[in-house]
């Protein structure tokens, strides 16, 4: 068939084709009645034909281009991704994400290195001063012994939203990098954990041993179990990235990283929540004069949330969801 | 596959359909420019929110609450301001919009929500080291999607988003094409490669001079000439569109093919 005849006929579908996707742009798509639908569906079905005949119909150059991006164009509009509804959202938040995460390796992984260095160094610091002396270095003690020399309640709350903004980005920001040292093959992010654990286990052993342990002590109880946690949580995230390039399970590195993400994705906003709040509780809670034992509650409740959000609501219901 | 093909910016993207279109890629210089604008927005942002806050609170007396939440604003913005934008608005930011850029996964399809903002979240992996940006651009560069490592992470690419196209269907008017082509025989078949040849010489032929279009056509209207037992003397510029004329039906067309469908929008 002559290529003039072609276009002369398809051309009005085309058009159509066209309008009705300017029209899906433009946001109306739930307005569109059942019949706009269809019709746009059998244009677009007909327009791939087109395409795929454009050599054999002999069409020139600039058609062809135009049906490549027309084509492109309803095919963005036809395949979109669901929206999250809230339901939707609740699930995941409640049930999937806690099982997810309980029966993640990397976040098992990092909380054993967390921990096991965090009271190791702990310990050592309680017992030799010489050996935080080594590790940290003098400047950094001095500096903690006089943040801690006053008793807490002697810096006014009034600075507590300026200091909640600098909580936050920084812890979150520290959270953020973690992970994504994580990517470094996961060594970066073995390394992170570690080194963190450390250095916080040997402030913490010289700090008991201080003659300012109180002041201390009152000001990190509230805050403690959501801060540490939440670093266990980041660098368990970002471990799981680098560890996806290492051991890839018979996929191409490309897609063991891709899965990998998409299985970090709830792990990196659990990190940000848990940084959130412990920069929030931070900032207003542990600097103020409130008696020890609201700081002691707040960290009890925070510990019992923990608990039950990773370890009663993640573990596995049925024989089924073990994985 | 991939081998055989040469190296180009662009991809195929084969769909449920079975047919494959193709999507340009944009690479880290045509990007760079979207990049800068987003930066700038988000600092003009961050430091005019600030102001506002400090100041409005600094009334009610409250100037470090003002300060706080100006630092919070700060975080939330230089994190996750990508994210937000590419999956409120398909893929693009800001500055993407006016670069014409738009993010899409590799599939073609459009970005979901924890890819946009992953890809951006990790976006600080791709900065280092020291904000030169090195490894994003190394990435870029040994990849054939122009990926960094955010988008290699996420599976999402980044394509340029042209202007929709117009096409109009070029008609011969010289008489002299005419009357040639109506001697030609209607059934007259081409080889797809000599009828793209044809379509793209008429298009572009308005542009050349008249000893250049006979300089040009004289390659194809050749053989042509010989193939259609045509007199020596027959032009090959006016041989070339009697030829398109015919073979593509062009006496058939009554109205102008061209499109009209955009000249509203």
């Amino acid at each position: 068939m002559k290529v003039a005849r072609i276009l002369a006929r398809r051309q009005q579908s085309w058009y159509e084709l066209e309008s009705q996707c300017r029209e899906m742009e433009q946001g109306k798509r739930r307005r569109l009645g059942p019949l706009f639908i269809t019709r746009f569906a059998s244009r677009y079905r007909a327009a791939c034909a087109d395409l795929a005949l454009a050599t054999t119909y002999q069409l020139p150059p600039n058609t062809v281009h135009y049906l490549h991006h027309l084509v492109g164009r309803a095919h963005n509009q036809l395949y979109r991704s669901r929206s999250l509804g809230p339901s939707v959202l609740a699930r995941e938040i409640l049930i999937d994400v806690p099982q997810r995460l309980f029966h993640d390796n990397a976040l098992r992984l990092a909380f054993v290195l967390f921990w096991g260095g965090f009271l190791g160094s702990m310990f050592l610091a309680y017992v030799s001063p010489h050996y935080t002396q080594q590790l940290v270095g003098e400047d950094e003690l001095t500096k903690t012994e006089e943040m801690h020399a006053k008793s807490v309640g002697q810096g006014a709350p009034p600075f507590g939203g300026a200091m909640a903004g600098i909580y936050i980005s920084h812890n979150t920001g520290i959270g953020l990098r973690c992970f994504a040292y994580g990517l470094l093959l996961g060594v970066g992010g073995l390394f992170v954990t570690l080194s963190n654990a450390i250095f916080l286990g040997a402030i913490f052993g010289y700090m008991a041993t201080s003659p300012h342990r109180d002041n201390f002590f009152q000001f990190v109880t509230a805050h403690g179990p959501f801060e540490l946690t939440a670093i266990v949580v980041a660098s368990a995230a970002g471990m799981k990235l680098g560890f996806s390039l290492v051991d890839t399970k018979g996929r191409t590195r490309g897609a063991s990283l891709r899965a990998a993400a998409r299985d970090a994705m709830p792990t990196v906003a659990a990190a940000i929540v848990l940084f959130a709040l412990a920069a929030l509780i931070e900032a207003f809670l542990s600097p103020s004069s409130a008696p020890y034992w609201i700081k002691c509650a707040v960290a009890v409740v925070s510990s019992g949330l923990l608990l039950c959000y990773f370890v009663l609501l993640g573990y596995p219901r049925s024989p089924s969801d073990a994985v | 596959m991939a081998s055989e093909r040469p190296l180009d910016t662009c991809v195929q993207i084969v769909t449920p359909e079975n047919i494959a279109f193709e999507y340009r890629l944009a690479g880290p210089f045509r990007r760079l420019p979207a990049f800068v604008v987003d930066t700038l927005l988000v600092t003009t942002g961050v430091v005019a929110a600030a102001a506002v806050l400090v100041t409005a609170l600094s009334f009610l007396g409250l100037a470090p609450l003002g300060w706080g939440l100006s630092l919070v604003i700060w975080f939330v913005a230089s994190w996750f301001y990508g994210g937000l934008f590419e999956t409120l608005w398909n893929g693009q930011t800001p500055g993407k919009r006016l670069a014409r850029i738009r993010v899409l996964t590799v599939d073609g399809e459009p970005i979901r929500g924890w890819q946009a903002v992953l890809r951006n979240v990790l976006r600080v992996a791709d900065a280092m080291p020291v904000f030169l940006y090195s490894f994003g651009l190394a990435t870029t560069f040994l990849n054939d999607r122009f990926q960094r490592l955010g988008d290699l992470a996420c599976g999402t690419m980044v394509v340029v988003e042209d202007s929709p196209p117009r096409w109009a269907v070029a008609q011969i008017r010289e008489p002299a094409a005419l009357e040639l082509a109506a001697r030609l025989s209607a059934a007259l078949e081409l080889e797809p490669g000599l009828s793209q040849a044809l379509s793209t010489y008429v298009m572009r032929r308005g542009g050349f001079s008249w000893s250049r279009r006979a300089e040009i056509a004289r390659h194809v209207a050749e053989p042509l000439r010989v193939r259609l037992g045509l007199p020596r003397e027959t032009s090959p510029d006016i041989l070339l569109c009697a030829v398109y004329h015919r073979a593509f039906g062009m006496e058939h067309a009554t109205t102008e093919l061209t499109t009209t469908a955009e000249s509203a929008a």
